[in-house]
């Protein structure tokens, strides 16, 4: 079984906007990375997914439910966590938490103890009796967090979930997105434009533009080591790169570090080039490519 | 089940371990999520669960409507004392269950105007409608189960000071019995005048309010559609005639309300539309439901969450 199958899904706006463009994936479980501009079509791709919105034309399954026809079924699996704030401010996180874990089936006191379990997870405390309109934006996220969890889904469909958070929230959200995942089992879709997110969290990515699909592998497939190496030294590396051109090594300098395409050669040479120079050799390390390189 | 894990230590706001489980329990699907909608929703109506300032619009309209019976029943316990008894309760008194509904449907339309955008407004405002629509549910359970809840709590309005009556004279006679057995026969039309009146003006409310996000709008256009349309047929109905006009009454649901309540009681009227056949009124209101039950249905079925 596999965890999203989609088939030349298009979806067209009145307006005219084409979103999603003749887009075919398969997805299995793990915490997969939705990369994409604004307005990529990340969006509507959770929103059909989730059986919100229709699709124009093509398919789409989520745990093998069709969500055009079984859309219950699919919602009753699933965890959403949208990109724009969606909290009551004259309720309190307990109420609404509890609200929509019984709304997803659960029955009043298994909701009430999962409510509560699950705003723990995600760190709310006593501010859970208080209503959400004193939250700060960290405390808003986690709430909504908590409420695409409550149900134990098989899988979350988040949104932005770091929107508007600020650096140290937005480490503690995707730590807490990570855990969730890689202890609890539960698949996770990750709608992000910022690459860097995906890197830390996923292991799956998914990139699209323009409603299209620019790439789906695994994202070790995408940091490989290349075969450079990013040599530090602690002064100036004019001499150390002369030496390289004599042995006939590409390189390239980038300030005190030197990089250079060992082309299979092992470190010794490098070592031994910056003894006999009498530099300091602060660090080897293997150039890994990084998930920007693909969108330059 | 794995136990919890203690806590890390760490400052206040930062995210702590205490472990995760799984739910394997019983998943009651969406019968049972309607009903915990129609629940919170009827508790909104009356402000339960919220602050104690949204209590006040609700309770306050409850206890104003409760006025009309209480002095009914006051004052013909006083009478009866005075030693006419049951001269206050017989079929003249200014207030009976067939008179009761024309002292109190301000008050009603008035909880309507101030709970329907209550119910729906807030779920737009604050785009709450996404987690809503995401969870295994229909849209259309959730636009029926709101108005579901508003039908119940005016039911609950117009019906409990009108059993108030009904026990007032059950008990102020000297034969309880008997009097029971003679209100016996006008429960029925009670019921039956609270029920359509419930729908009508619940469902028209809530289609009113279910299309803008803004409090005061929906409050404003409710108490519009209450005002304007008896406005234009009773100015049509001075200007042209009964005959001619007589039929735009079927328009202004004050109008409805009151030929309805006719209907039932099988009373006279005497104002505009009074040349139309009295079933026509208990039809218009079902007809008006049946269109804002449509508008509602509509609006959620195409609304963007």
């Amino acid at each position: 079984m596999s965890l999203v199958r989609i088939e030349a899904l298009t979806k067209q706006y009145p307006g005219g906007v084409l979103a999603l463009d003749d887009l075919t994936l398969q997805l299995e479980p793990g915490i997969i990375g939705l990369v994409g501009s604004n307005g990529a079509g990340k969006s509507t791709l959770i929103r059909i997914l989730l059986g919100l919105l229709p699709a124009t034309s093509g398919r789409a399954f989520v745990l093998d439910r069709d969500v055009a026809t079984d859309g219950i079924g699919v919602r009753a699996l699933v965890g959403y966590m949208p990109e724009h704030d969606a909290l009551p401010p004259d309720v309190s996180a307990t109420t609404l938490v509890n609200h929509m874990a019984m709304l997803s089936g659960l029955p009043r006191g298994a909701a009430r103890e999962r409510t509560a379990e699950v705003l723990r997870h995600v760190g709310l405390y006593e501010e859970r009796y208080r209503p959400i309109g004193g939250y700060s934006t960290g405390m808003r996220q986690r709430v909504m967090l908590a409420q695409a969890l409550v149900h134990d889904p098989r899988l979350l469909l988040l949104d932005e979930p770091t929107n508007g958070l600020d650096p140290a929230g937005r480490d503690e959200m995707l730590d807490l997105i990570r855990r969730t995942g890689r202890e609890f089992g539960i698949a996770i879709i990750l709608a992000s434009h910022l690459l860097g997110e995906i890197e830390r969290v996923g292991d799956f990515l998914v990139a699209i533009e323009g409603g299209r699909l620019l790439q789906a592998a695994p994202l070790a497939d995408f940091t490989t080591k290349t075969g450079v190496v990013r040599v530090e030294l602690d002064d100036d590396p004019a001499p150390f790169a002369q030496r390289l051109d004599v042995a006939g090594l590409a390189h390239r300098v980038d300030g005190f570090d030197v990089l250079i395409d060992l082309g299979g050669q092992d470190y010794d040479l490098v070592r031994d080039a910056v003894a006999e120079l009498g530099l300091g050799l602060v660090r080897i390390e293997p150039e890994r490519r990084t998930l920007e390189d693909l969108f330059r | 089940m794995t136990a919890p894990t203690p806590p890390r230590t760490g400052s206040a706001g930062s995210i702590y371990d205490l472990g995760y489980r799984g739910y394997d329990g019983p998943r009651l699907g969406r019968r049972h999520a309607v009903g915990t909608l129609v629940r919170d929703a009827f508790r909104a109506c009356w402000g339960i669960g919220r602050s104690g300032r949204a209590k006040i619009v609700p309770f306050g309209l409850f206890a104003l409507a409760m006025i009309p019976a209480v002095v009914a029943v006051g004052v013909s316990a006083l009478v009866s004392q005075l030693g006419e008894a049951g001269g206050a309760f017989d079929d003249e008194a200014i207030i009976g269950f067939s008179s009761y509904f024309e002292y109190v449907w301000p008050l009603v339309a008035l909880f309507v105007a101030a709970q329907a955008p209550e119910l729906v407004g807030g779920d737009q405002r604050h785009r709450v409608l996404a987690l809503l629509f995401a969870r295994a549910l229909r849209r259309e359970d959730y636009a029926g189960g709101k108005l579901v809840a508003l039908v119940a709590a005016l039911l609950l309005l117009l019906l409990v000071p009108q059993a108030v009556i009904l026990l007032g004279r059950a008990l102020v006679p000297a034969d309880v019995v008997e009097a029971i057995v003679a209100d016996a026969a006008q429960v029925p039309a009670v019921i039956g005048q609270a029920i359509l009146a419930a729908v009508f003006l619940g469902s028209l409310g809530l289609a009113i309010a279910a299309y803008t996000p803004r409090r005061a709008f929906a409050t404003a256009g409710i108490i519009a559609v209450l005002i304007v349309p008896p406005l234009v047929s009773a100015v049509a109905v001075t200007l042209v005639g009964e005959s001619t006009a007589g039929w735009l009454t079927l328009f202004s649901p004050p109008d409805i309300l009151e030929g309805t309540n006719a209907f039932f009681f099988d009373l006279t009227r005497t104002s505009a539309g009074r040349s139309l056949p009295d079933v026509a009124w208990p039809l218009a209101a079902m007809a008006w439901s049946v269109v804002a039950i449509g508008a509602l249905l509509w609006r959620y079925r195409t609304i963007q969450p």
